[in-house]
């Protein structure tokens, strides 16, 4: 697997993208992320979880018990209102960084 | 929104620890099944796919622990988790626990006390509006050498006239005045001042009016009788009744009206009664009677008054050759007023004193903690095998240094909280303020500082002295001492200890032994069996010699009764009274410059006094009913007046002559007259017992003449003549109050009541660091030598004697005393410059002190080294060995 080291804060704007579209569970949302980055990061239980739980308690993410897809009892995270507006103030953030290291690195 | 959502998830983290783990180890248990099924359906066994997640997902106790990390109120968690360790931890050593706060309660205390009394007396701004801009203003007389004196009225008045650089000045008479009318006779504080005074402190009455500018100005004389009242004498008098203006008060006979009242809280103007004096176009020029207060323009500053005082100066002097001749004017700033110069000095050096032994608590505390540090390696080194972090154990240990110190300062602030009600009731000349010294916030922001920066000042030491890596505790764990480095730490902490403590003792027995210098010094009075008191005659009495007639009357009263040995009085009583004085000259014999003109005291006297006060006659002879004073009238013969001088100044006068007989001239180069004497009387240390001896004048009584303040010499105890000459009086007149009742002795102990306090306070703290010290010492001995047991026992074995063992514990115990004596010496005599002001008849350097002080210190060092060293001499080298 290709180890590409996540940027402070690459993680969590991962995160809130992936949970734009409907509410996932942990292994849920390692999967989407995977698949989303092509494969790029493939996020380890020991990073993935204390994310989510420090997001959940900056009031960005909310988490439910329920039934996964194969009557698994899972816990579901979704984005909170607070979490839509970072996720806004954070993408726009990325943007402008990656942006700016594009242009200073111009052709290599 | 949010913030209460954080609150609330933080309060569920901290109170539900438990059902929080539980949560997240039920997800983690859910993902290795999700991830279990994925694994399945891709098409593994079932063995194989539950042994992948859990590869997969790696250690579960690994995750729960770095989700802990990142929880909200991870860190206050931990920190009350600490905190409840270092709870637990003091509580298993009760010992110390107690020890270390007794120790901090009583530095605390003393601190919190002592700041309390600074702040009131030197921090706190004057309670007037502005006070930076109020000053005292005085006169000088420099072609006399009087670079402070007081103000003749006519100079008031022009200089308030002729200023630029103040916005107002008010001049003020302190005075008193008889209350009669409610109740019993009274004596009451009763100054004359300008109408501008209030005006000038920047105060406004709180019920009624100020004074009217024109108020003293007026035609009528009664427009003239109002007065207005301090805020307590309102209250203590009149039970603070709103209906008090337009009351009438009988102050010396007069009629007063009452016009206002004035606002609480301002201590100096508090308990009094105020009458204002109008401007008087005639107004005396060569009597100095008055205090003067200004305030100061704004952006004035006092030196560039300085110019503009010269400069009316000029004019004063130039309109009045004669009277105003060399005259100038001065300011000093209001702080001044609150505290003295020496009172300042004293009190910071009590400060600084109490610090010291702050410090030596912190000294003290952080050698027991290191010493438990030593013996607690052991717990240490396990508590870093088992990834304590090296900040985190640094924590722990100053955690319970602080923890000491917060139990220290809240014993503290208890102790301060009983002492003060006690210094507050201590009348201390010097220092008005005192009765204000409470644990206002100030003061418990000073103390709460001082907790934090005890606690973290003792903790420092041990705190650091937590191991580096755990293969070096672990190997330490086992050694016996500590390591060479440690011990030469404490060592060198007592060394200090030592040093300090050496200090406040010099300090102490300096103090100490200039008091008694000081209560032991050749005053020239006798104070034993003197009673005295005042009693002053309203206006009414200054008719038809009505004051001289009752002044014989009542003499002759007290001196007819039974136990009373001589009775006298006077116009200013010694040691507490004013002190009126004069230039004299000799009108003939040897001439003295003009510059030279002695200046001495002057006291109106009956005969009695001379004997009363304790004086004895040198020569000639003292008065008789016959001698009589007569103030000069302006444009009448001088009268033939009888005067007698003190030793002092007759010897200063006539330089061996005979002074009997000989003329002098009175009031020299102010309003003059002239007098014979015929008597010398044995010389007194009138001003005080730190004053030199006076030279003074003695005037017989007159008409016009009439002295208020009483001495009477008994057989018996003096107080016990209270009653029966208050009974005399009220005979004589019920109306006149008996004031001021003291005896001689109490005279003289509130004159040295601040040389008392800083000499007590000092001797106190000295105790407290000598014993502090002691302790320190024999800690680090004993637990050095509770470690060394087998190696003595070893040293026995092979052939040491007793008194060899012991020749090494004491040496052992005695090398920080004896550098820290060294460094305290040295230290001393470095301050002793500053001390030099505090002391009387003692020198800063003082052989005997020094001497003294360290034979002390020496004694209780070797005090606390005989214990250990006694304990070591009894080791059984059979025990020692197998133990060990």
């Amino acid at each position: 697997m290709p180890s590409t080291n996540l940027l402070q804060g690459t993680l969590d704007l991962l995160i809130l993208k992936v949970l734009v579209l409907e509410p996932l569970h942990g292994l849920g949302i390692s999967r989407r992320i995977a698949q989303v980055t092509g494969g790029t990061f493939d996020v380890k239980p020991g990073s993935l979880f204390p994310a989510l739980h420090r997001m959940e308690e900056a009031g960005w993410l909310a988490a439910v018990w329920g039934q996964s897809e194969n009557g698994r009892k899972a816990k579901f995270y979704s984005l909170t209102a607070s979490g839509k507006k970072q996720l806004k103030q954070e993408a726009s953030e990325w943007r402008r960084i990656s942006e700016a290291m594009s242009s200073a690195l111009g052709s290599i | 929104m949010t913030l209460w959502h954080r609150f609330r998830t933080m309060w569920r983290n901290l109170r539900r620890t438990q059902q929080v783990d539980r949560d997240l180890e039920n997800e983690l248990r859910s993902y290795q099944e999700l991830l279990e099924d994925e694994k399945v359906r891709s098409g593994l066994p079932a063995a194989q796919a539950l042994r992948e997640a859990r590869l997969e997902l790696g250690s579960t106790s690994l995750i729960q622990e770095q989700v802990r990390d990142v929880r909200l109120g991870v860190t206050l968690g931990n920190l009350m988790a600490e905190i409840r360790q270092s709870f637990r931890s003091l509580r298993r050593n009760p010992g110390l626990t107690i020890m270390a706060t007794l120790m901090l309660a009583v530095g605390m205390g003393a601190s919190t006390v002592v700041f309390s009394i600074f702040h009131a007396a030197l921090i706190r701004p004057l309670p007037f509006r502005d006070p930076g801009r109020l000053v005292e203003v005085f006169e000088t007389h420099l072609d006399r050498g009087i670079d402070h004196a007081s103000f003749a009225e006519a100079n008031f008045w022009d200089l308030r006239s002729l200023n630029r650089s103040f916005e107002e000045m008010a001049a003020y008479h302190e005075g008193e005045a008889n209350l009669t009318g409610i109740g019993a006779p009274e004596r009451i504080t009763a100054s004359r001042v300008t109408p501008s005074f209030f005006r000038t402190l920047g105060i406004t009455p709180i019920v009624g009016r100020d004074f009217e500018y024109d108020e003293a100005r007026a035609g009528s004389p009664g427009a003239l009788s109002v007065v207005i009242l301090g805020n307590k004498f309102w209250k203590d008098r009149f039970g603070g009744d709103p209906s008090i203006l337009g009351r009438t008060l009988r102050l010396n006979d007069k009629a007063y009206t009452v016009i206002g009242v004035l606002p609480p809280g301002r201590p100096w103007i508090d308990d009094q009664s105020y009458i204002p004096f109008r401007y008087r176009p005639n107004a005396n020029r060569g009597s100095w009677e008055f205090n003067v207060i200004g305030r100061l323009k704004p952006g004035m500053n006092p030196g560039a008054a300085r110019a503009d005082f010269e400069r009316v100066a000029g004019i004063v002097a130039a309109a009045h050759p004669g009277e105003a001749r060399g005259l100038g004017f001065g300011t000093a700033p209001s702080s001044g007023w609150v505290a003295s110069v020496t009172t300042r000095r004293a009190l910071w050096t009590l400060l600084t004193a109490v610090g010291l032994l702050l410090l030596i608590a912190c000294l003290n505390l952080a050698n027991l903690l290191l010493g438990r540090g030593l013996s607690r390696r052991r717990e240490i080194a396990v508590r870093t095998a088992l990834g304590a972090g090296r900040g985190r154990l640094v924590r722990f240990v100053m955690m319970e240094s602080v923890l000491l110190s917060i139990f220290g300062g809240v014993a503290g602030l208890a102790i301060a909280f009983t002492a003060l009600p006690i210094i507050r009731s201590l009348e201390i000349r010097g220092i008005s303020s005192l009765s204000e010294a409470n644990l206002n916030p100030w003061v418990l922001a000073f103390s709460g500082a001082m907790v934090i920066i005890t606690g973290l000042l003792s903790g420092l030491a041990p705190g650091l002295q937590a191991p580096v890596s755990i293969a070096r505790a672990l190997h330490e764990g086992d050694r016996q001492t500590g390591s060479r480095g440690e011990n030469r730490l404490r060592n060198i902490l007592v060394a200090v200890e030592v040093a300090l403590s050496f200090l406040l003792l010099i300090g102490a027995g300096l103090l100490t032994r200039s008091l008694d210098q000081l209560m032991s010094v050749q005053t020239g009075f006798r104070v034993e069996n003197r009673l005295m008191f005042s009693v002053s005659l309203p206006g009414s009495y200054a008719e038809h010699g009505r004051g001289k007639q009752f002044l014989n009357r009542f003499i002759d009263r007290i001196r007819s009764m039974p136990t009373v040995e001589s009775v006298g009085a006077v116009s200013h009583r010694p040691i507490e009274g004013g002190n009126p004085g004069m230039g004299i000259g000799a009108a003939s014999g040897p001439q003295i410059a003009d510059r030279d003109t002695p200046w001495a005291g002057w006291r109106i006297v009956t005969p009695g006094y001379f004997s009363a006060v304790g004086l004895r006659l040198q020569k000639g002879r003292l008065f008789d009913q016959h001698d009589e004073w007569i103030w000069d009238r302006p444009g009448q013969p001088s009268q033939l007046r009888h005067v007698i001088l003190s030793e002092r100044l007759a010897k200063t006068l006539f330089r061996g002559i005979d002074p009997i007989g000989q003329h002098v001239v009175l009031w020299k180069g102010q309003s003059g007259g002239d007098a014979d004497v015929i008597g010398v009387v044995s010389d007194m240390r009138e001003r005080g017992l730190s004053a030199n001896m006076a030279m003074t004048v003695y005037l017989p009584t007159g008409v016009e003449a009439v002295p208020s303040e009483f001495i009477v010499h008994t057989q018996a105890s003096p107080t016990s003549l209270v009653s029966t000459i208050r009974a005399a009086l009220a005979e004589l007149d019920p109306n006149l109050p008996l004031s001021g009742v003291r005896t001689f002795e109490e005279v003289i102990s509130r004159s040295v009541a601040q040389s008392r306090l800083n000499t007590v306070g000092f001797c106190v703290f000295a105790g407290i660091a000598l014993l502090l010290a002691v302790t320190g010492i024999y800690g680090v001995l004993a637990y050095s030598m509770s470690r060394r047991t087998s190696e003595i026992g070893l040293r026995v074995a092979l052939g040491a004697s007793a008194t060899s063992i012991r020749r090494m514990t004491l040496l052992q115990g005695m090398r920080p005393v004896i550098a820290g004596l060294v460094v305290g010496t040295v230290g001393a005599w470095w301050l002793s410059k500053s001390f030099t002001a505090l002391l009387f008849g003692v020198k800063p350097f003082d052989v005997t002190t020094y001497a003294g002080v360290a034979a002390v210190l020496l004694l209780a060092a070797l005090l606390a080294c005989y214990l250990p060293a006694k304990k070591a001499m009894r080791i059984d080298p059979a025990v020692a060995l197998r133990v060990g």
